[in-house]
């Protein structure tokens, strides 16, 4: 595999996903996130790189309120899903989440089996009529996440049983069972082995056909290799963001050229 | 000479080796400190461990063994006798009768030895003294208590020259091997291992006491009640004068009735209570709810008893039982089953939060970020996932209920029953046992015998539920670890 | 419907789905069974405690009597050689005697007693333990014959409870013990001031009382006992626990026998209390032939109950220490043992001492196992001092408790309920005590 393989691109003109608008966050008395404007377009993989504590996970939190679950946790400015804003008081952050979901840095199946991790989103969001539908999705979900071929024998084994690159698909294929419009990953192959890791940086490239994908990364290599638009943060700020390929061969701002070639992160 | 003069000496001896064989030490270095292999301390440190451990080691080993053996001996003096038990009871008390005589000045211990139980009488010299004897003293028996005394007085007298010489030869032979090359420190800690050792042996040697004393007792009482009444029949109907009926099962129907409604009551409070605490409850409820409910815990069974006897009985009696003809008694298997569960709901629910908590944040977020509410999460993610420590902690607490004393002999009742009522008095397995063995009875008979046979089912029982619960427990913590 | 059908036309986030809905009403109900079930659990302890504090608040105030009271030599000391061992003949009869002639001058003088009350019934109004303790007196101080002094006598145990409310006229009237017009001539005494509520220090310190007279039981005994008994515990579980810690945590190799020590320890502290009195019963008394009913056999059981306890809360404490401590003690030539005992020890003392005193307070508790063991005796003689003291008989408080639980007389349930809020009084200073300890020494590495 090519590491910087910027070839091949094909940007479409997408429509917009997600827009972000003067978003701050607060966690306690420490501003975390500072005025950050993003754009993220429908069909695409953007990835947000940045050194530790930069706020990218952070942000991508409050794609789908996961921020709620914290309690000193604090967001104002405006962020719009297909023009909704998902901070407005009338949002349940339960249904907002069946629309974006989330798949996280270490690997987390439930302790059940194969089938019912990933049949739990449809079944709570009450989305299949019967088991029928549910074995469809089911079945539909892990080929997606490019799984259905090693567990479809053994269905009824428990999720924590598979290795660590599975378990991760299992994560994706549960993710992508509730059919949502956006997929946020919180780095997701941090701790997969460089196989894994190829195997699921794949799988993200086929996502993207259905599905807006964010994704957070430390390796600049992985976003280089999976995305098409990069945003590039830096203490909480959003410094440059914009066409992978750009940032990577020619980004405007000193302080991320500074981050690509190694001299701060 | 008393056992504690007779401690106190030896502590003397050993304090004394302590500063001796510091003394010795230095001067055996010429007071250069560099030519010691260890600092002088150790010397003395040595001597007194050697002087002192010894002694009361076999002082302890004396007290325990001598009784059973002069026991055994004396027995031999009383061939053909039916009740040996009861004979032993009268040979004792007799023995120290003498002893007061003696003590009292009445007479000497020559006039004692000549002393006959046909030609005086011995019952009313008892009595002078306090000592109730219930019937005439038998020759025999009275010859057999003489005996009784005089090994006794042996015993006392070996005893107290073996221990001082145990200390003084202790004392000699580490106080003569002090000089600068002898590794005094490594000597002394290997001792006080060893020490170490028998400390964390009085664990085992507890366990194997109570096993010990309740099989031991058990097969003594099977001998004398058949094994197959007690555990078949099912009556208990203790007799003064003979010929009971001793049936275990009214009372592991009480004990398990009583125990099913405390967990009724207790499982769904502390669970819900821990769920409540560890995942919804602010910082600030939770530092004021958790060991308020804790406090529960600490409270002394008594207590609860109490609280059983004059509050929730009565009150279940007059708003519950009686209006609905059920009962008019106060205690019953409602008011000890409903009070127990009060007493271990902190044993669910500070177990259960301990669990819940365990359970990897990551679980939740990955349930979160599905959309999946905050009791759909509790419900089908962390429960399941903290469904082995929970069962673990509910026979935590089972085993608690079926052992619970004080509540039961305050709030059940002592009316051994076969009933499904639950306002009516019943009885349990540790109520039994405290009735039996406090009551007025003769030691030998199989009415106060059975409470060993009870207390061997109840630990037997609870043992299982312990066990089963601590590996339940111990491989859910590990699968998170 | 596959998935790209779902994934078309979604419904505005604005507006809440009906499933949405239902999901949401079942969170919030879910929400109330939680809270729900943590009110009943404090709500239990709050009725607990109000019940017993309630009910024996009383135990603490008692009516008492002040009387003038002649003691005349004539009837005292026949003899009139003011020898104590020929006063001794005069028994607690001739007291009560003098006692009753007291109160009856007394109300004479005023003219208090209803309309044909016998002087019998007046005299009945004092306790039956108070000629006792005038006999005491008297013996204590043979000066006293001749003179007429102000003495503080109990009232009987009904007129205590008709001013505590637990005896009423009606009740009276139905009372072989107590008639309505002695309650007449209490009220009357009371309005006139000789007759009053006051504090009750005996209740402490007296020892305890017969069936006949709650008025005068106390728990000096009990007390006593309880105290000597955790004197015991302390001695043998502290040092025992301590030691059996350092070597399961610091030396013992990882073999079937350190485990079965452990499981060992674990499943003691599981075994319900009454079976420790049973093997106390076997070993202690009946085999090894210790005095029942002494604190020494309730202190030896007691021991056994708390090791599991402070062993616990010690490897607790000894695993705290963080290893680097231990490495920079053996990296400059300490021995194991030294760098244990100057190093560890000292660092994990406060949990130790946390785990003590919380095992302490358990054992302080316990009921059961002294039942089995004798205590229920009824003691009225205080032990002696220790060591010997160890030997004699004793109560504890929580059976003391018990003993009075089984007593017919109503009194004695305000009894036990103020012996129990005694204990509970040393429950929580001694978990304050545990509480500070931890507080104030705690490190947090």
């Amino acid at each position: 595999m090519n590491d910087m393989r910027l070839t091949e691109r094909t940007v479409n003109a997408n429509d917009i996903k997600i827009a972000a608008r003067k978003v701050q966050v607060f966690y306690g008395t420490t501003h975390a996130i500072k005025d950050v404007d993003v754009d993220i377009l429908d069909k695409t993989v953007t990835a947000f790189i940045g050194p530790s504590g930069c706020g990218k996970s952070t942000f991508l939190r409050c794609i789908n309120r996961m921020n709620d679950t914290i309690d000193i946790c604090r967001v104002e400015g405006d962020i719009l899903l297909d023009g909704e804003d998902i901070y407005n008081k009338k949002v349940d952050p339960v249904q907002l989440r069946a629309r974006v979901g989330m798949v996280f840095q270490k690997p987390n199946p439930f302790p059940k089996s194969i089938y019912d991790n990933v049949a739990y989103g449809p079944k709570i969001h009450g989305q299949v009529k019967n088991k029928a539908e549910l074995d469809e999705v089911v079945e539909a979900s892990l080929r997606k996440a490019a799984l259905w071929n090693e567990v479809k024998d053994r269905l009824d084994a428990p999720g924590t049983g598979l290795s660590g690159g599975q378990q991760q698909r299992l994560c994706i294929a549960r993710a992508v069972a509730t059919s949502p419009e956006v997929l946020l990953m919180d780095e997701p192959c941090s701790a997969l082995d460089p196989i894994a890791t190829a195997q699921v940086e794949e799988l993200i490239d086929e996502l993207r056909e259905n599905f807006s994908v964010v994704i957070v990364t430390h390796s600049m290599q992985q976003a280089a290799r999976v995305s098409q638009r990069t945003a590039f943060f830096h203490l909480g700020n959003l410094v440059e963001f914009g066409e992978t390929g750009q940032i990577f061969t020619n980004p405007r701002d000193p302080r991320t050229e500074s981050y690509i070639t190694g001299r701060i992160g | 000479m008393t056992l504690g003069l007779l401690a106190a000496l030896v502590l003397v001896l050993a304090i004394g080796g302590f500063i001796l064989g510091r003394q010795r030490a230095l001067s055996s270095a010429k007071g250069d400190l560099r030519k010691l292999h260890s600092l002088p301390g150790y010397y003395g440190q040595t001597v007194a461990l050697f002087t002192a451990v010894p002694a009361f080691v076999l002082m302890a080993v004396w007290l325990f063994a001598q009784p059973a053996l002069i026991e055994t001996r004396v027995a031999k003096l009383l061939p053909g006798e039916e009740h040996l038990d009861l004979v032993m009871t009268d040979v004792r008390k007799i023995a120290e009768g003498l002893d007061l005589i003696v003590a009292q000045g009445y007479l000497s211990n020559k006039a004692i030895s000549d002393m006959r139980a046909d030609l005086s009488d011995i019952r009313s010299r008892m009595g002078d003294v306090g000592i109730a004897l219930g019937s005439n003293v038998k020759p025999t028996v009275f010859e057999a208590a003489k005996s009784y005394r005089s090994l006794n007085h042996m015993g006392r007298i070996g005893m107290t020259v073996a221990v001082l010489a145990v200390a003084l030869a202790g004392f000699a032979s580490a106080f003569l091997r002090i000089q600068p090359e002898f590794r005094a420190r490594n000597v002394s800690e290997s001792f006080v291992k060893v020490l170490l050792i028998a400390a964390s042996l009085v664990a085992i040697a507890t366990t194997v006491g109570i096993v010990l004393s309740l099989v031991f007792e058990t097969v003594h009482f099977f001998k004398i009640y058949p094994a197959a009444d007690f555990f078949l029949s099912l009556t208990w109907n203790p007799q003064f004068g003979g010929g009971s009926d001793l049936g275990i099962w009214p009372l592991i129907w009480g004990t398990l009735y009583v125990s099913l409604i405390a967990l009724a009551v207790a499982v769904p409070i502390g669970l819900f209570a821990a769920i409540y605490l560890a995942e919804y409850a602010s910082k600030k409820l939770r530092a004021i709810a958790k060991p308020l409910l804790e406090i529960l815990a600490g409270i002394p069974t008594i207590v609860y008893g109490l609280f059983a006897l004059i509050t929730v009985g009565p009150m279940l009696r007059d708003y519950f039982a009686q209006p609905l003809g059920l009962g008019t008694s106060s205690s019953s298997v409602m008011t000890a089953g409903l009070v127990m569960g009060i007493m271990i709901i902190p044993f669910v629910s500070s177990l259960s939060d301990d669990i819940i908590n365990a359970v990897p944040q990551s679980l939740r977020d990955g349930s979160y970020g599905l959309g999946a509410t905050q009791s759909e999460t509790v419900k089908q993610v962390i429960l399941p996932a903290a469904l082995p420590g929970i069962v673990g902690a509910i026979l935590l607490a089972a085993s608690r209920a079926i052992g619970e004393t004080m509540i039961v002999v305050l709030g059940a009742g002592a009316a051994a029953k076969l009933s499904m009522n639950p306002f009516e008095a019943m009885t349990t397995v540790t109520v039994k046992i405290v009735s039996q063995l406090t009551g007025d009875t003769e030691f030998a008979s199989p009415e106060t015998l059975v409470a060993f046979a009870l207390g061997l089912t109840l630990f037997v029982f609870t043992l299982i539920l312990n066990i089963v619960a601590l590996v339940i427990v111990r491989k859910y913590r590990e699968q998170y670890e | 419907m596959t998935l790209a059908d779902m994934s078309h036309h979604r419904p505005s986030l604005y507006t809440q789905d009906a499933r949405t809905k239902a999901r949401n009403a079942a969170e919030k109900r879910f929400r109330i069974y939680g809270i729900t079930a943590v009110t009943l659990g404090v709500l239990a302890l709050i009725v607990l405690l109000t019940s017993v504090l309630g009910s024996g608040l009383g135990s603490f105030r008692q009516t008492m009597m002040t009387l003038p009271v002649t003691l005349d030599a004539a009837v005292l000391d026949k003899k009139g050689n003011r020898n104590p061992d020929e006063m001794a003949k005069a028994t607690t009869i001739t007291y009560g005697k003098v006692l009753a002639q007291a109160l009856e001058a007394v109300v004479a003088e005023k003219g208090l007693a209803p309309e044909g009350m016998k002087a019998k019934e007046i005299g009945s109004l004092i306790s039956k333990e108070a000629p006792a303790a005038l006999r005491d007196m008297v013996l204590a101080n043979p000066d006293l014959i001749g003179t007429t002094i102000e003495f503080n006598v109990l009232a009987n145990g009904r007129i205590d409870g008709f001013f505590k409310g637990r005896v009423t006229m009606e009740s009276a009237a139905l009372d072989s013990n107590v008639s309505p017009a002695q309650l007449e001539l209490a009220q009357a005494l009371r309005d006139a001031g000789m007759l009053r509520l006051a504090f009750n220090w005996a209740f402490i310190t007296n020892p305890d009382a017969s069936e006949l007279r709650p008025e005068s039981a106390g728990l000096g005994v009990a007390i006593l006992g309880s105290a000597y008994m955790m004197l015991i515990v302390l001695a043998l579980a502290l040092p025992i626990g301590v030691a059996a810690s350092i070597y399961l945590e610091e030396f013992a190799p990882q073999n079937r026998f350190t485990d079965l020590i452990e499981v060992n320890i674990a499943n003691l502290a599981a075994v319900p209390s009454i079976v420790f009195g049973i093997l106390g019963l076997a070993v202690f008394i009946n085999y090894a032939g210790l005095p029942q009913s002494s604190p020494l056999v309730g202190g030896l059981v007691l021991t056994l109950m708390t090791l599991p306890t402070i062993i616990i809360a010690t490897r607790a404490a000894l695993k705290a220490v963080p290893p680097s401590i231990k490495d920079a003690a053996l990296g400059v030539g300490a021995s194991k043992m030294q760098t244990i005992f100057h190093h560890l020890l000292p660092l994990a003392l406060p949990g130790i001492l946390t785990g003590t005193i919380i095992g302490l307070a358990q054992a302080l508790g316990e009921t059961a196992p002294l039942l089995l063991i004798g205590m229920v005796a009824f003691v009225k003689e205080y032990p002696a001092a220790p060591p010997e003291g160890f030997l004699d008989p004793a109560a504890a408080l929580p059976v003391q408790v018990y003993n009075f639980t089984q007593r017919s007389d109503p009194a004695f349930i305000e009894r036990a309920s103020g012996a129990i809020i005694v204990l509970l009084v040393f429950l929580l200073a001694m978990n304050i005590l545990a509480v500070l300890l931890r507080r104030r020494f705690e490190r947090r590495w």
